[in-house]
């Protein structure tokens, strides 16, 4: 996070994690296309020739809040293959909040694992530890054979904290519900720590429903965030016997 | 591309304040881009940059009206009034036409902004707003005694554009400037990123290095308190030893009575087994101390000559049990080496016993000597190999036995302590597995070399290269 009180300025710095072919630079893709064009500027990719991500994809995303405060988010994807370690760390020092990307499929179990070590390891070399990182994941590739079911994917996620989503990134589909969640818990987060509402006198609620708005989305802030998956329905939804 | 050497993190790159155009795009560059739309476009265009530095133009000088009217005092000051408006001028977004005096002129200002950022403005002008060729009356008027003819000719060498014409070329300016300065940017985060990949992954070596080396350090201490536990146990175990082999000898001697034959027998068998558990532990030693490198050789000018016929001598009884001969075949004049005789000694009669037990009835054992020129190398790295190569005289032994052979791959592994080609032999033939060993050791510790070489037909011949001393060097 960098604040800027004289310009006014904040800027936040979102990491999309996971294992190599996940659908990270697909998340991004798919949120620069639905963003309004006063809200993003180009989609920088550094790839290989075969389109593999090679250090890492960068979409700057920009909303004025009120008060003339200008909030600008960096998305960073990260190379996914093994090899690129290095490169994690590096484009994962100063995250302020952290989407783990994971390929829905049963057979894709293992690197998924393997890249969340990973990242805890990657974080712990930084100083940084996965408890204190705001965190959701993300189950993409809904629509390919083999994927979990959902049932089984919301019983483990009641089982932790982190908000977990279901996506098909190709689709578009739960790409914003991702980035809202990762979002909302990061400010939260942040706010916590720094009293950013307080020092910037800002309405955070009025700033999630521009950003919704500037995704292209119509509903409201509370329905995006309702759609992570493995949390106890809401109480009047009980039936009492 | 960055002013530092110093290789920026990605957060100073992607985070906080924006980029100076210059930066990114040699000026040069950029006047080669303002030339190239100026030409399409016929008018003169300027790029300022964030701190309202020019950083590029087609037209260097003003028109030359402007130079005609400021040859007035009236016109000189609405030149001027005119440039400061211009300078003045700085939209946040978008285009902003000007029409400043002298009338009929126009210029426009539009912003460069980069993600979301102003970095820069382009300005477009002085330009006739219509095609007409005539210029309006209030030119003629805004200074005093100004020929209308001459200011007729210098208005028609400005160029003519409409608003949308302008629009469009701040357009296209703009975008052209975008997309090199994103391609420009995104090759400065990447040369950036590979910078700090490359230093991480350095890093990450090192750190493997300094465990690595404290890795093998500890190896050594172990290593070490092995040869020291080994020599102790070795010097313990000596002790009580040396009193059954002695005992053992009185006993034979009949000092404690006379033995019946069957009592004789057991005793023997007692020192017999008791020497050969005595040179076990005298192998184990020198071992010990050979490795731990606190053996200490009294060198001296040593004849191999002389040496290999004695232990030839030695062995010639144990050979003629066995049916083996053994002759020692020695060159005249051999020069001397410079080594300890006891200990070369050791080497050699090791390497005799070794060929008697390996070799069959009516086998063949040669000792053969002769002077060799050896190339040895000093440091074993580092360039001018030229200069670190010596040509030294040595002498070469080679024994030679016509026994079973050692296969082309064992032939590293014999030298390793406990070693022995088919284990099962240790037990048929005897033997603590120590000696080659041994022998390897000391012809290190001598610098010398120790190796296998085939016997044809069959049998295996072991080459020993002793240096002789350093004075003796040739070449």
């Amino acid at each position: 996070m960098q604040l800027d009180f004289t310009a006014r300025e904040l800027t936040l710095k979102l990491v999309y994690y996971g294992p190599a072919l996940s659908g990270k630079t697909t998340n991004l893709q798919a949120l620069h296309d639905v963003s309004a064009s006063d809200a993003t500027g180009r989609l920088m990719t550094l790839e290989t020739r075969d389109d593999r991500t090679l250090f890492f994809d960068l979409l700057p995303l920009r909303f004025q809040g009120k008060n003339g405060l200008s909030v600008r988010i960096k998305v960073f994807t990260v190379p996914g293959q093994v090899i690129h370690a290095s490169t994690r760390r590096l484009v994962l020092q100063g995250a302020d909040g952290v989407a783990f990307i994971a390929d829905s499929r049963a057979s894709e179990t293992d690197p998924s694992t393997e890249s969340f070590r990973d990242l805890r390891e990657n974080l712990k070399q930084n100083g940084l530890s996965i408890k204190q990182m705001p965190l959701v994941i993300q189950f993409n590739k809904r629509d390919l054979p083999g994927a979990r079911s959902e049932a089984e994917i919301a019983e483990q996620a009641s089982q932790g904290k982190e908000p977990v989503y279901l996506a098909v990134a190709t689709k578009r589909e739960g790409v914003v519900d991702t980035f809202m969640g990762l979002l909302h818990l990061t400010w939260q987060t942040l706010d916590l720590r720094h009293e950013l509402s307080k020092k910037l006198a800002l309405e955070s609620t009025a700033l999630f429903e521009e950003v919704l708005q500037k995704l292209g989305q119509s509903c409201t802030v509370r329905e995006v965030l309702s759609r992570r998956v493995g949390v106890a329905r809401v109480p009047q939804m009980q039936v009492k016997p | 591309m960055t002013k530092s050497s110093v290789p920026k993190s990605l957060d100073e790159l992607t985070q906080g304040t924006a980029f100076a155009i210059e930066d990114l795009i040699g000026r040069a560059m950029l006047g080669e881009l303002l030339q190239g739309t100026s030409a399409l476009f016929g008018l003169p265009i300027r790029l300022f940059g964030s701190a309202g530095v020019l950083l590029a133009e087609v037209s260097a000088t003003n028109p030359r009206l402007y130079g005609y009217l400021s040859s007035r005092p009236k016109g000189q000051k609405s030149v001027i009034r005119v440039v400061e408006t211009v300078k003045a001028s700085d939209p946040d977004d978008g285009i902003a036409f000007l029409q400043p005096c002298p009338p009929g002129l126009r210029y426009a200002v539009s912003a460069v902004k980069y993600d979301g950022r102003k970095i820069g403005r382009i300005v477009v002008g002085p330009f006739r707003a219509s095609v007409a060729s005539d210029p309006p009356p209030e030119l003629g008027a805004i200074a005093d005694e100004l020929d209308p003819g001459r200011v007729q000719t210098l208005w028609s060498e400005i160029g003519a554009a409409d608003d949308e014409t302008i629009e469009r070329l701040t357009k296209h300016l703009t975008q052209v400037l975008d997309l090199i300065l994103f391609s420009g940017y995104r090759a400065l985060l990447a040369s950036n990123m590979h910078l700090a990949s490359v230093r991480e992954s350095f890093r990450e070596l090192q750190e493997k290095n300094v465990s690595l080396e404290q890795a093998y350090s500890r190896l050594k201490d172990l290593d070490r308190l092995k040869s020291n536990f080994l020599a102790t146990v070795s010097h313990e175990l000596r002790t009580p030893l040396t009193s059954i082999i002695g005992y053992s000898e009185m006993l034979t001697a009949g000092i404690a009575g006379e033995l019946t034959q069957e009592q004789h027998d057991f005793i023997e068998t007692i020192q017999e087994k008791g020497a050969q558990l005595l040179e076990l532990i005298k192998g184990l030693l020198d071992l010990t101390k050979l490795e731990s490198g606190t053996l200490i050789l009294k060198k001296g000018e040593t004849d191999i000559g002389a040496l290999l016929d004695d232990v030839a001598q030695t062995f010639l009884p144990h050979a003629r049990r066995k049916a083996v001969e053994l002759s020692a075949d020695c060159a005249p004049g051999l020069p001397t080496v410079w080594g300890e005789p006891a200990r070369l000694r050791q080497v050699f009669s090791n390497l005799t016993e070794n060929a008697i037990k390996f070799t069959p009835n009516a086998g063949r054992i040669t000792l053969k000597a002769r002077a060799v020129s050896v190339e040895v190398q000093i440091d074993e790295e580092g360039p001018a190999v030229v200069m670190r190569r010596l040509r030294r005289t040595a002498v070469e032994i080679r024994i030679s036995d016509s026994g079973i052979g050692i296969p082309e791959r064992e032939r590293e592994k014999v030298f390793d302590a406990f070693y022995q080609v088919d284990s099962s032999s240790t037990r048929e033939q005897g033997g603590t597995g120590l000696g080659l060993s041994i022998v390897k050791r000391l012809v290190d510790a001598h610098e010398g070399t120790v190796s296998i070489d085939t016997n044809q037909p069959n049998g295996t011949v072991f080459v020993v290269t002793l240096p002789c001393r350093k004075a003796s060097l040739v070449g």
